[in-house]
């Protein structure tokens, strides 16, 4: 056992080391998300907390505002912002950071300022001091200590809630951690959690150490090894701003000499969206000038569809009949061929996007069970269930939960509904069927943990759920410009059937390989890569 | 000269008050000391004329001018304030504590530097030995010296002083009340000095006021105070002392 232990280390350690510039890259846009925001933070709390500490009727209100913000969800906060400013990336990211970190900032800055003894405020008002004289000489001064620990706290809890940016595609450590969760994928979840943990340390130290730089040297210090180390301590706070900028920065600097122009791919956040990120990646980066800038894994559908309306991404692989449902919210309908008609007429005509050929696989959801219950209890259709479905548990993805064509459709079609319904990750929702958890989940037909983890779809005999194709949606004028990428993406169509879509997905979730290693072996087995 | 005509002070609107009708003035030159317990209003009185405290009735004038006609802060920088209690700044060192009223009114440099230099030597600092220093790193007794130096460092007309010595053990505060002494001696100040002890005002004073329950009870030169009572309460007050002395003798 231990030895099994030490090998995964070791195992952990070498795939660590092979990411290293990405980990570079991504440590430095992490500290940048972070230092930029608790720095704003700092412009905007500490003007606020004073204001709050001299106007009594502002200190309660200010101090409730910021106190109410903090309770709203990290998550939920990205969500809002990034709604409000209709952008995906830092700006939400860093706002959202920002108002997070205020709370500590202005919190011990009132607390500061209050702190200071009344009888030093009254000499330094008896010796005629301004108010704004007593305020910069003694009162801030003084309340400093309280200030900076504020101050350490934001940047600590910021590095935290930091990881969560990734979500919205601001980059960061935290795109290891979500890359790993919707792969299932431990060695990448560490690959963001353990250097991200090691970061807050490192925060923290290197504030804590400043604060001591701060504190004036006394008499007899005068000659001492601390009097010379102050001033280095108190640079160290720069050192680490210097080291993010260089991280996040140096690299992009490399990317920008790239000639030619960059396209920007997106993808959602499970495994076939992953693979198909990398498949469409590699065709273009094989037979175009084109750089790939990959902006992968950004959650789900609307934040997708909404980046790439906006201009903050060029292209990601979509389903018509999400895109018919969920983007456009129009009613469900059973003909594929219709539905990819309507898609294609009206993203052009609303958002100006264009649906290019589908890859050739359907991709549907489909009520799974696991195979031995389904042959005890002799379900082999969703009605079936009906008599049982008041006992059973269904473990959905929160689409699926709430999309018009997904379970709020399958009870009207069937007229029931389950028992106990929760939300679930993707890659968690199959484990929690297999373990027994659930007995009920939302699959995805193409997934290849039906077979692995021994599934059985259910028959939909009422026909309620729509078969979605899978096709490239790419900016209009981002086609104009490039018109060489239709062709290039063109030529996954028919290479790509439910089979091998289905085998694909079984080799990244199953096997543990990573999507643009699966992708670059599909390519070149297929002979994609091949210049013709 | 500094003059009070009829002052009062309630912090109540009126209910009650900490100085009643008091009506006082200080001469060039002079120590009044300002003699009561704790409560009678004499540090309120002395609050009132740097308008650290605005009364509620009657007038102060410093130097014939009407305080509360004054920018209270300009009024401050002119009247030198020593506090009760330690009262300097623990993030400043000892050069700069001395030299804030200075700097606050804006003079050189130069000029702050060898002011600093003598009013610690006044104080019987030596700067070289303390002017680095913070206040941490100073006794009680060191500390208020320093006090005392803040206060002169302007060069004022007037000064202002609350217990100043009223933390300090007795031996500091008897050698540090000789220092005063001797020192307003030279540089003749007009100075109120607010005690609660009978011997610091018997000793500093040139005239002690003495004040209870918000009222002035007597002014007068520390001889005639004590020789010619003008109400019960000051004879109270100056029998008490001498009764416990004479009665700690007699055990001897």
């Amino acid at each position: 056992m231990g030895a099994g232990w030490l090998q995964s280390v070791s195992e952990w350690l070498n795939f660590a080391a092979e990411r290293l510039p990405e980990l570079w890259l991504l440590t430095g846009q992490h500290l940048i998300l972070t230092g930029v925001s608790t720095g704003l933070a700092i412009a905007i709390g500490l003007p606020l907390g004073i204001l709050a500490s001299t106007r009594h009727w502002l200190r309660a209100s200010v101090l409730a505002g910021v106190g109410i913000i903090q309770t709203v969800p990290s998550l939920a906060m990205l969500a809002i912002l990034l709604a409000l400013v209709d952008k995906i990336g830092a700006v939400p990211a860093i706002i959202a950071l920002t108002i997070y970190a205020l709370l500590p900032i202005v919190r011990n800055t009132v607390t500061g300022i209050e702190g200071v003894p009344p009888e030093v405020v009254e000499a330094a008002r008896g010796i005629g001091m301004t108010r704004l004289q007593q305020l910069r000489m003694v009162q801030l001064p003084l309340a400093m200590p309280v200030i900076i620990a504020g101050i350490r706290t934001a940047a600590v809890v910021g590095v935290g809630i930091t990881t969560l940016s990734a979500f919205i595609g601001a980059g960061g450590l935290g795109q290891f951690i979500n890359r790993g969760l919707a792969l299932s994928n431990m060695q990448l979840i560490l690959l963001g959690a353990i250097p991200a943990a090691l970061l807050a340390v490192l925060v923290d130290v290197v504030i804590a150490a400043a604060a001591w730089g701060m504190v004036p040297v006394r008499q007899r210090e005068k000659h001492s090894v601390k009097a010379k180390l102050k001033p280095i301590t108190l640079a160290m706070p720069l050192l680490l701003v210097a080291l993010g900028i260089y991280a996040a920065f140096g690299s992009r600097l490399v990317a920008a000499n790239h000639p030619g122009k960059t396209i920007r791919i997106g993808s959602k956040n499970f495994t076939e969206q992953l693979v198909l990120g990398d498949l469409m990646a590699q065709m273009i980066e094989a037979h175009t000038d084109l750089a790939v800038d990959r902006r992968f894994n950004l959650g789900g559908t609307m934040i997708c569809h909404e980046a790439l309306a906006a201009g903050e991404i060029d292209l990601y692989a979509e389903y018509t009949g999400t895109g018919l449902v969920t983007v456009l919210k129009r009613p469900v309908e059973s003909d594929a061929n219709r539905v990819f008609d309507m898609v294609r007429t009206e993203y052009k005509e609303h958002f100006d996007l264009e649906w290019l050929e589908p890859f050739g696989f359907k991709n549907t959801y489909a009520l799974t069970v696991r195979k031995s219950v389904a042959r005890d209890k002799g379900w082999q259709t969703i009605s079936d269930l009906a008599t049982s479905a008041d006992t059973l548990r269904a473990g959905f993805t929160a689409e699926f939960s709430e999309r018009a064509d997904g379970y709020p459709a399958l009870r009207r079609a069937y007229g029931f509904g389950f028992a106990d319904v929760r939300d679930l990750e993707p890659s968690l929702m199959y484990q929690a069927v297999e373990k027994g958890e659930v007995d009920v989940i939302s699959a995805f037909t193409t997934d290849g943990r039906i077979t692995a983890y021994d599934l059985q779809p259910l028959a939909d005999n009422r026909r309620f759920l729509p078969p979605y194709f899978a096709a490239p949606v790419i900016r209009s004028k981002f086609l104009r410009d490039h018109p060489e990428v239709r062709a290039v993406l063109a030529r996954l169509v028919g290479a790509l059937d439910d089979n091998t879509m289905q085998t694909l997905n079984y080799e990244v979730d199953e096997k543990g390989r990573l999507p643009d290693d699966v992708a670059r072996d599909f390519l070149r087995e297929q002979g994609l890569l091949n210049r013709n | 000269m500094i003059v009070l005509d009829g002052v009062s002070k309630s912090f109540d609107g009126g209910q009650s008050y900490a100085v009643r009708e008091l009506s006082l003035h200080v001469n060039d030159g002079e120590t009044l000391v300002l003699l009561g317990s704790s409560g009678c209003g004499k540090s309120t009185t002395l609050k009132m004329i740097n308008r650290l405290i605005e009364p509620t009735n009657g007038t102060i004038h410093v130097d014939e001018r009407d305080v509360t006609r004054q920018d209270p802060v300009m009024l401050r920088r002119t009247i030198g304030y020593v506090f009760q209690g330690i009262g300097l700044f623990p993030h400043y060192r000892v050069i700069q504590n001395i030299e804030i009223v200075p700097r606050l009114v804006g003079w050189s440099a130069n000029k702050r530097k060898q002011r600093v230099r003598e009013v610690m030597e006044l104080v019987g600092l030596p700067p070289d030995e303390f002017s680095d220093r913070f206040p941490d790193e100073l006794s009680g007794g060191q500390q208020q010296r320093i006090g005392v130096a803040r206060a002169l460092a302007a060069d004022p007309k007037y000064l202002l002083m609350d217990e100043p010595f009223g933390a300090l053990d007795a031996i500091t505060r008897d050698s540090l009340q000789q220092e005063l002494k001797s020192l307003s001696k030279r540089l003749r100040k007009t100075t109120v000095f607010v005690t609660h002890d009978i011997f610091e005002a018997l000793t500093l004073a040139d005239r002690i006021a003495v004040m209870h329950d918000g009222r002035l009870q007597q002014v007068d030169t520390p001889q005639k105070v004590l020789t010619d009572p003008a109400t019960p309460f000051v004879r109270e007050l100056f029998e008490k002392p001498a009764r416990q002395l004479a009665a700690f003798q007699g055990a001897d």
